[in-house]
């Protein structure tokens, strides 16, 4: 032992004892991670079976939807429904939100993950706002159309709510408005009094011009305290 | 500094040691990060779940609506239901029923000094944000100073006056809507209800609520489209 030299006790230690301070870290952590791990798989494969039932569900009613759809329309014209009382219904019908539409207008994509500070559901409201008063005649956020019941809340921290449904995404434009209308007159008032003041806030957002499509609104209308005046 | 064979193949196999160690350690982190995909199929799970509901919903109305047909019910009545319903999710239709009346109006005080005259006015924000809070506690009709709100209500601020409905709308602002009158008065209370009763408290603005058993909400306009077509189902 002789042999060894004196400066080489000191750093030969100090591995010694930091290679038996991590192993035995090592072993400890290694033992909860693979607890966590098999928790969050089996979670995690839980969560996956349970989503896919619900979306071939949501494919199966939506072919359904489809096939009653045919069937009623061949039902209107084989019992000879009035054809302008069924574009005065489609016209309604677009005004309750019910009735998915198509038209030139633009689409508006919000970034503001690079902001300062994140938008909130006022400003999302106020943007909604202005398309309105730029005459817009249908509106879509993050695939949920805006009708006049629409409410757009914070539901904890920073979860927004629109038509009671979460609207965040975790990848992708964070926010996406989608409006039918004329286009000159949305473009220019949007972009006038709103756009230039969301990119002073550090906000990222391009407007483009497109034929846009509009979902319809999948909520339902409940009248439980109110009564009808036209009607006796 | 010279060492001899003993010492350098120690020192050779600590050091491999310890990168063997960070490397395990490294993984075990990894590991732990994943977790956040899962935290992402939450909101896009419950997404779909009411989508579901709806468009079972839908389809049980639809089902319900070919019965009448095979019944042999007169096409032209059934349409005309429909277009009453419709009519009246528009907000076309003149409604009444209990609910609240929520009255704003300016400060009628003096600005005193340095005071931000701003925060003696109302403001379209602040009527807007009361649109938010009745829908969401649930209101059926909602109307402000006879002006029905529909999909197609703007309320903008146009200096002096607040353009709603393509109108001017001035002070006083009188906001009825028809719902049940707690879930409505909770949903105010929980946006913004207070923020407007520190403004009456401090600067003298208007602000009072009423319960009433009876409210008249007016009719809407009819708008006609110019741009948005319906979309065919299944393309």
């Amino acid at each position: 032992m002789n042999r060894w030299k004196r400066s080489l006790a000191l750093p030969v230690t100090m591995v010694a004892i930091a290679l038996g301070f991590l192993i035995s870290l090592q072993a400890q952590t290694q033992k909860n991670v693979s607890a966590a791990e098999q928790i969050s798989s089996d979670r995690m494969a839980q969560m996956k079976s349970v989503l896919s039932n619900s979306k071939t569900q949501n494919i199966r009613l939506q072919t359904e939807r489809r096939d009653l759809l045919e069937q009623l329309d061949a039902a209107r014209k084989r019992m000879g429904t009035d054809p302008q009382l069924l574009a005065q219904l489609k016209q309604l019908q677009i005004m309750e939100g019910t009735q998915e539409v198509e038209g030139p207008g633009i689409q508006i994509n919000i970034d503001d993950r690079k902001a300062p500070f994140p938008l909130s559901p006022d400003d999302l409201a106020r943007m909604i706002n202005t398309l309105k008063f730029a005459d817009a005649e249908a509106i879509s956020l993050n695939g949920q159309r805006i009708v006049g019941t629409t409410a757009i809340v914070l539901s904890g921290s920073s979860t927004i709510l629109v038509n009671q449904v979460p609207i965040n995404r975790t990848e992708g434009i964070p926010y996406e408005l989608g409006t039918i209308g004329n286009q000159d007159t949305l473009l220019d008032y949007f972009s006038k009094l709103e756009a230039l003041e969301l990119k002073r806030h550090g906000v990222t957002v391009s407007i483009t011009r497109k034929t846009v499509r509009i979902p319809s609104y999948k909520g339902v209308y409940t009248f439980k305290e109110s009564e009808s005046k036209d009607i006796p | 500094m010279q060492l001899d064979k003993r010492e350098r193949s120690l020192l050779g196999i600590a050091s491999i040691l310890l990168g063997f160690l960070f490397i395990i350690l490294l993984k075990a982190q990894g590991v732990t990060g994943s977790q956040v995909v899962q935290e992402t199929a939450v909101p896009s799970l419950i997404q779909t779940e009411q989508e579901n509901q709806q468009l079972s919903d839908e389809n049980a109305k639809i089902r319900l609506e070919l019965v009448k047909y095979a019944q042999g019910q007169s096409a032209s009545t059934l349409a005309n239901q429909q277009l009453q319903e419709a009519k009246m999710n528009a907000g076309l239709v003149a409604l009444t029923g209990s609910g609240l009346r929520i009255t704003l109006d300016d400060s009628k005080r003096e600005v005193i000094g340095e005071e931000d005259p701003n925060s003696y006015y109302i403001h379209e924000q602040y009527i807007r944000e009361i649109f938010n809070a009745l829908w969401n506690g649930g209101a059926e009709a909602v109307a402000v100073n006879g002006q029905r709100v529909t999909t197609h209500t703007e309320v903008f601020c146009g200096g002096s006056f607040i353009q709603i409905n393509g109108t001017r709308q001035m002070p006083p602002y009188l906001i009825e809507a028809i719902g049940d009158s707690r879930n409505l008065s909770a949903a105010l209370n929980f946006y913004g209800w207070f923020k407007l009763g520190d403004l009456q408290q401090q600067n003298g603005i208007t602000r009072k609520l009423e319960i009433l058993t009876k409210v008249m909400i007016p009719t809407g306009k009819l708008y006609n489209y110019r741009y948005a077509e319906p979309v065919k189902e299944g393309t």
